[in-house]
């Protein structure tokens, strides 16, 4: 592009406005980091947090005196590795019969699976559903009723469609049967694609809170998320019940305490954010290919 | 024998069905394992997509914490009329499609201008810096939002206050979560914080799939900046736009619920409630499951026949849309 003096302007302009946006992005995360490390008396006050005020460990001590947010803690964890261990085989145990093309009723299934995306019974349907199942209060409610994605089930089968049918044929031809040919032929062509779709699933286990609201009335069965959650819409202290000179502190550790329980709820995906952006990317531009 | 003339060789019908499912039985034993691969995935769609569908009947029943299933009679359009007489339902659907409306006018948009801004700049590494800036809110849940904003916010000890004091006011700062003049805004302001960084990234490949000779064609026959791309870049998202706005258009009943139920409070009920967290309020809440479904059907049936217009016009522009 030509660098012209109208040019240059509007480079700085751009780049003012970027800057701008990559701040309000930014800060509110660094608001809430910062805060929960500073002391909380000096923190009160409110205002802008780019360093700490005063810094103090003290909210993050308090909060690991419960044993609530341990128990949510492992909670999403095994949520997050079986759920998308679950999601993956049968997603693609799915995926790929259907992109043969010689599977008969194919097309039918296909669009059958479609409509699904179009319309759904509802809420209510369904949560009358799983506690038909007696799965109300069982960890598998958050698991089994999203088993497969739609969305994320048509990506894989069109992916698995874009690849040479010779693939498939020749080694079918040669006596392979088809677990043989998607574990050892297709799935190892398919990594990129599978680690996209993969970290899809994970980010919805680890983030998703409704379906804990919705179907887990014991505590003990809780996900981070709604840890979080509970700790934020209550203001009250009497959550955790193991630390007992929180009373004397009152409301001054209860906002830092709540900072606290944020960052932890959201370091993990900050940490591991960055070292699998790419896999995002490519899973989108994976899933926006026509066709 | 030897046939001679016109003589068809027309087999019987009853033949060749046989025929036919012959060769179905067997290409289904050939590729038996294929089939068995298929069937938990087919099992998984019936079980908790198809089965609550069926679910829809209670909608016709007077169904209810009240009425157990034994108990429960059919009353027909009964629910659905009461349901329009609600003012609960009337106010989610107002709030539904104003928000919705708000999303298609401001985070529709959002991640399109990034797009293009971040499409000009020169410095590469500041480029990928900013994107992996902006795509961090998209991991970021709900609930962590709540939490975050709910401290920025806060009109003890947030930020505004302090904000406020730097210009000057001295006077009161109140929280704009809890303000029913300003909860839509933050709604929306939010849903943008969250998704149109990432919302960048479709936007960037289509442009990067822009033919660069377009442009160069066009510097050469000395076109402006404006110029390039007013008639090179806008045209050449134009069908990508074009398909994208009219899905959301067809989701118009949807509006976020995961954000709503997670940021709303009573003090904004009045601006917030939409359909789908009144469906949860009257069903799970107040258990009037029938009465609920009911709303939960209107909603079902009437955003089905939205997206199948929606995307029959997306596909008239554009041909090969469509993931299936």
């Amino acid at each position: 592009m030509s660098k012209t003096k109208s040019g240059k302007i509007f480079q700085y302009i751009f780049v003012i406005i970027l800057l701008v946006y990559g701040f309000m992005t930014l800060y509110p995360v660094c608001h809430v980091i910062m805060y929960s490390i500073s002391d909380p008396k000096k923190a009160m006050g409110g205002g802008l947090f780019f360093l700490p005020k005063g810094l103090s460990f003290e909210s993050f001590r308090l909060l690991f005196q419960t044993k609530e947010v341990f128990i949510a803690y492992r909670n999403t964890i095994f949520v997050t590795v079986v759920g998308t261990c679950i999601n993956m085989i049968m997603t693609a145990g799915l995926a790929y019969p259907l992109s043969i093309r010689r599977f008969i009723g194919r097309n039918f299934i296909s669009l059958a699976i479609y409509f699904t995306m179009l319309f759904s019974g509802g809420m209510i349907p369904l949560y009358l559903l799983v506690e038909s199942l007696g799965l109300i209060d069982s960890i598998w409610a958050l698991i089994l009723p999203g088993t497969i994605s739609a969305w994320n089930m048509f990506i894989m089968r069109n992916y698995f469609q874009g690849l040479p049918c010779e693939l498939e044929e020749s080694a079918s031809l040669d006596g392979a049967s088809p677990m043989v040919i998607l574990f050892r032929i297709i799935l190892p062509i398919s990594k990129p694609m599978l680690a996209a779709i993969a970290l899809f699933y994970a980010v919805v286990h680890w983030n998703s809170y409704f379906n804990c609201i919705l179907y887990i009335n014991t505590q003990s069965k809780q996900t981070l998320q709604v840890f979080l959650r509970s700790m934020l819409t209550y203001t009250s202290m009497q959550q955790m019940a193991t630390a007992t000179d929180l009373d004397a502190l009152g409301e001054l550790t209860e906002e830092s305490v709540k900072m606290a329980t944020i960052v932890v709820s959201v370091i993990p995906m900050l940490i591991v954010y960055p070292f699998l952006q790419k896999y995002f990317v490519t899973g989108i531009m994976i899933g926006s290919i026509k066709g | 024998m030897n046939y001679t003339g016109n003589h068809s060789y027309k087999v019987s019908n009853t033949k060749r069905y046989k025929k036919k499912y012959n060769n179905i039985i067997r290409m289904l034993r050939k590729d038996k394992l294929l089939y068995l691969m298929a069937i938990p995935g087919i099992i998984y769609f019936i079980l908790f997509h198809y089965v609550p569908m069926y679910g829809i009947s209670i909608a016709f029943t007077d169904y209810s914490i009240y009425k157990p299933m034994s108990e429960a009679s059919f009353i027909g359009l009964e629910n659905f009329n009461k349901l329009f007489g609600t003012f609960g339902f009337n106010r989610a659907l107002r709030n539904t499609i104003i928000i919705s409306i708000y999303n298609l006018l401001f985070s529709f948009p959002a991640p399109i201008i990034l797009a293009l801004i971040l499409n000009e700049v020169w410095n590469k590494t500041f480029k990928r810096t900013v994107q992996t800036v902006i795509y961090l809110p998209h991991f970021i849940s709900w609930i962590v939002i709540l939490g975050i904003f709910s401290a920025i916010f806060s009109s003890s000890t947030g930020v505004i206050k302090r904000l406020a004091e730097m210009v000057g006011y001295s006077g009161k700062v109140q929280n704009i979560m809890n303000l029913q003049s300003t909860f839509r805004a933050f709604l929306v302001g939010t849903n943008i914080w969250k998704t149109a960084g990432f919302g960048t990234i479709l936007y960037m490949a289509t442009l990067a799939s822009i033919n660069p000779e377009l442009y160069e064609a066009a510097i050469v026959d000395g076109a402006t900046r404006w110029q390039q791309t007013w008639h090179i870049t806008l045209p050449g998202l134009r069908s990508t736009i074009v398909i994208l706005l009219i899905m959301r258009a067809g989701r118009i009943l949807n509006a976020n619920f995961e954000q709503i139920y997670a940021l709303y409070n009573p003090f904004v009920y009045e601006v917030s409630e939409v359909l789908e967290t009144y469906i949860y309020k009257m069903g799970i809440g107040e258990a009037k499951f029938s009465f609920s479904t009911a709303a939960g059907v209107f909603k079902a049936i009437i955003g089905f026949i939205l997206v199948v217009v929606t995307n029959w016009l997306a596909k008239k522009i554009d041909s090969d849309y469509g993931i299936y």
